[in-house]
């Protein structure tokens, strides 16, 4: 009775080719037929309002068919504070279709598409991403996203919460490239041990790496103001009133949320995506992508510099209705396109199949996102704790090949073993040495030795749970602070990591990490919208796969060298 | 086994009175949800209601428990189902079941949205666990700690299930019959060979 049982229960005949149909893998996964009533259909729904604006004194007093007075109240927060009042009659006035063709036509400028989309409205703007293909969606993105480089983002977790596990795996992540890393646990109260781990871990691997630790959003704000963690993602919002109201929440307490991390410089972004509203049975009858939308502009409005979107955690939702992939990259085109930084998914267990897993990816991975995974697991699925992604650490080499193969940047490497084991090991030595300082639970040699070498959780040595919950509770009842751990690194002769961890929190004063799409170099050089815009405008221009970073990436495990074909190129 | 013919057992649920408050101290309420057994008459992964009931009747039965069974009609929300069993409980223990499957340990004394045990993964349900969750009701009831029942997990549920398991909620929520107040049901399971 697992999802692994086969399907086929039918007595009748078959043909030996339909047995073998029956047992491949994307027979395993789930279809439903749509249900527009309900919101169980992806982007294509008679039951979506039409768009319409309507102005008074300065005020939008219609949007999408209702009038003020009959506003819910995501309708007054997008109305108040995500629509340009002066542009949006005429921008609704705007053929749809002409709009569409400007969102692909490269002689238009990012800007002036941008600046358009200000006074757009939800319907108004699904009624333009429905005339779009995939291709052309994915033409929008490329141009639209807010930063030139592309980037990645990694999970690092642990089925057992193990914290020195996810500093190996940070470390390893970080070194093979992703710009941000996240965990989050099992056992909620480990927290504080495992983000320690992320940090640690991630600055060994390669110094500037961000880091964030999903919890619920009281202490995750705690662990940010520490400086245990570097930014927040996993604040949720929804598209209509009924699914805030079920959690205990309005636009205006997530905005609330939003700006106690940004009086601290604390980078954040919003987390959205289709099919959770008619997941709880609350989509009020509008489709999924409609909803969606809705989210977008409320975290435009909120003035938070991204989102978090691609279905996430509801995936299993578009993912089995017809065009929910198509509507899944819509959401990432319209996030980038209202100029938010976008996180665009990839991130959740998606599918049996191989082939539809790839398939899902590349609307993302070709025109590049801003993070193409939101993430990626940097452990192997079974220890991942948001359920499982997309693509985990089986998949780096493919990965990579598809890079090379398509000359595409997706923000990872191929990274030789010595140096693999090199960060791991010195990330589980500067975890043993700062448990060993602050009077944690001891991390045995044997633990640093399996670490280095581990794949997944069951490669570790069991830590004493119990001990390890009375460290956790006892880093938050002393206050203990991501400077403290700075001291400590540099006391216990890790200065390189301690450096790479001060740089990260000295970002907090000038607060480069609140501009929209913020990452840092290896060398610290914050890229975002504002420093490294993408300025896509056609063939030829744009960020081109090139140089130093081309070279490495036809970099392999094993390519046969062209000089000696005895050989493989090292 | 395998080669013989599997029987199928169906359910129906007899009305025998309006849902009231027991008396019994060992008593395990089995509070389901309003699509359980009409229409619906399977779980999301195909295990029959009937299977379920008989299931955690077995399971509260070999541990000396005693139960009894209501269908709620209001709501379609598996805390408040439960929860509302659980005040109409004897012992103060309910189990409340719905019709995909998902199903929560409940006690009266705790706030809805809180539980003794949560099995939020329907499509990982299947005989032998119920029969476990009814033998926890049943000590729960009597006022013992039974050790959790063992959860499962799996990360690939979300691309097999995800899908019709909105479905099925969405299902269930037209069942909803505000006008309807609980009433106790009795269950007839018929084999049929």
């Amino acid at each position: 009775m697992t999802a692994v049982a086969p399907r086929s229960e039918s007595a009748v005949h078959t043909s030996k080719r339909t047995a073998i149909l029956e047992d491949r893998p994307v027979n395993l996964d789930g279809f439903v037929e749509e249900w527009p009533e309900k919101g169980l259909v992806a982007m294509e729904s008679d039951y979506d309002p039409q768009p319409s604006v309507r102005v008074e004194d300065g005020r939008i007093v219609e949007l999408d068919g209702r009038t003020r007075d009959a506003f819910d109240f995501m309708d007054t927060y997008i109305a108040d504070h995500a629509i340009d009042v002066e542009t949006c009659e005429a921008a609704v006035a705007t053929p749809s279709v002409e709009i569409a063709r400007m969102l692909v036509d490269p002689r238009t400028s990012r800007d002036e598409i941008v600046a358009l989309g200000r006074g757009l409205t939800p319907a108004k703007i699904l009624d333009v991403v429905k005339l779009m293909n995939v291709v052309e969606i994915m033409m929008g993105i490329q141009k639209t996203r807010s930063r030139r480089t592309p980037a990645n983002q990694a999970h690092s977790t642990s089925a057992k919460d193990n914290p020195i596990q996810v500093a190996a795996d940070a470390a390893e992540a970080a070194v093979r490239g992703f710009a941000e890393l996240e965990t989050t646990l099992g056992v909620l109260r480990y927290a504080p041990l495992v983000a320690i781990g992320l940090q640690v871990g991630g600055q060994t691997g390669r110094g500037g790496v961000l880091t964030q630790c999903a919890l619920e959003e009281a202490t995750e704000l705690d662990l940010g103001m520490r400086g245990i963690t570097a930014y927040a993602e996993t604040i949720s919002i929804y598209g209509t009133e009924s699914v805030f109201v079920d959690g205990d929440d309005t636009p205006w307490s997530k905005a609330f949320l939003a700006s106690a991390y940004a009086s601290r410089g604390i980078k954040m972004r919003f987390t959205s995506g289709t099919g959770s509203e008619v997941q709880m049975g609350n989509a009020e009858g509008r489709s999924m992508l409609y909803l969606e939308i809705r989210c977008i502009l409320m975290a435009k409005g909120a003035g938070v510099q991204g989102l978090q979107n691609g279905s996430i955690s509801c995936i299993g939702v578009p993912g089995a209705v017809p065009g929910g992939i198509r509507a899944v990259a819509a959401e990432n085109l319209v996030a980038s396109w209202m100029d938010l930084e976008c996180a665009s998914g990839n991130d959740q267990s998606f599918s049996h199949s191989p082939m539809r897993r790839t398939s899902r990816l590349l609307p993302q991975m070709l025109p590049g996102t801003d993070f193409v995974c939101s993430g990626y697991s940097g452990v192997p699925n079974k220890d991942n704790m948001f359920a499982g992604s997309n693509l985990d650490t089986e998949d780096y080499d493919d990965w990579n090949v598809i890079q090379r193969d398509m000359q595409v940047d997706g923000g990872l490497r191929h990274v030789r073993e010595d140096v693999i084991l090199q960060v791991r090991n010195k990330a589980a030595r500067a975890m043993q040495a700062v448990f060993a300082e602050l009077d944690l639970p001891a991390i045995t040699d044997e633990e640093v030795e399996a670490a280095t070498y581990a794949d997944s959780s069951d490669d570790y040595p069991d830590r004493d749970v119990l001990a390890d919950l009375e460290g956790a509770k006892s880093v938050m009842d002393r206050g203990i602070t991501g400077l403290d751990l700075v001291k400590v690194l540099e006391r216990t002769g890790f200065g390189d990591v301690a450096e790479n961890y001060l740089q990260v929190l000295r970002q907090r004063v000038s607060g480069d990490l609140l501009q929209t799409a913020a990452i840092f170099t290896g060398d610290f050089v914050p890229l975002a919208a504002i420093n490294d815009a993408n300025d896509y405008a056609g063939p030829g221009t744009g960020y081109r796969l090139s140089g130093e970073r081309w070279e490495e990436l036809k970099k392999l495990r094993h390519v046969t060298s062209a000089e000696n074909p005895e050989e493989e190129v090292v | 086994m395998t080669a013989a013919v599997e029987s199928v057992r169906t359910l129906t649920l007899r009305e025998v009175g309006p849902a009231e408050r027991g008396t019994r101290p060992d008593e395990v309420v089995i509070a389901l949800s309003p699509a359980f057994g009409e229409p619906f008459t399977k779980t999301i992964v195909d295990v029959p209601h009937a299977e379920v009931i008989r299931q955690l009747l077995a399971g509260i039965e070999e541990r000396g428990g005693s139960a009894r069974i209501i269908k709620v009609y209001r709501t379609a929300d598996l805390a408040a189902i439960a929860h509302f069993g659980a005040k109409l409980s004897g012992s103060g223990i309910a189990v409340g079941v719905l019709s995909r499957g998902t199903t929560v340990l409940h006690q009266r004394d705790l706030a809805r949205l809180s539980n003794l045990e949560l099995f939020p993964q329907a499509p990982l349900l299947d005989a032998e666990v119920f029969r476990m969750i009814g033998a926890n009701a049943a000590q729960y009831a009597q006022g013992q700690s039974p050790r959790p029942v063992p959860t499962r997990n799996d990360q690939m549920a979300r691309p097999r299930w995800q899908a019709k398991a909105a479905l099925l909620h969405l299902k269930e929520f037209e069942c909803i019959d505000h006008a309807r107040a609980a009433v106790e049901v009795e269950p007839v399971i018929t084999r049929v060979d």
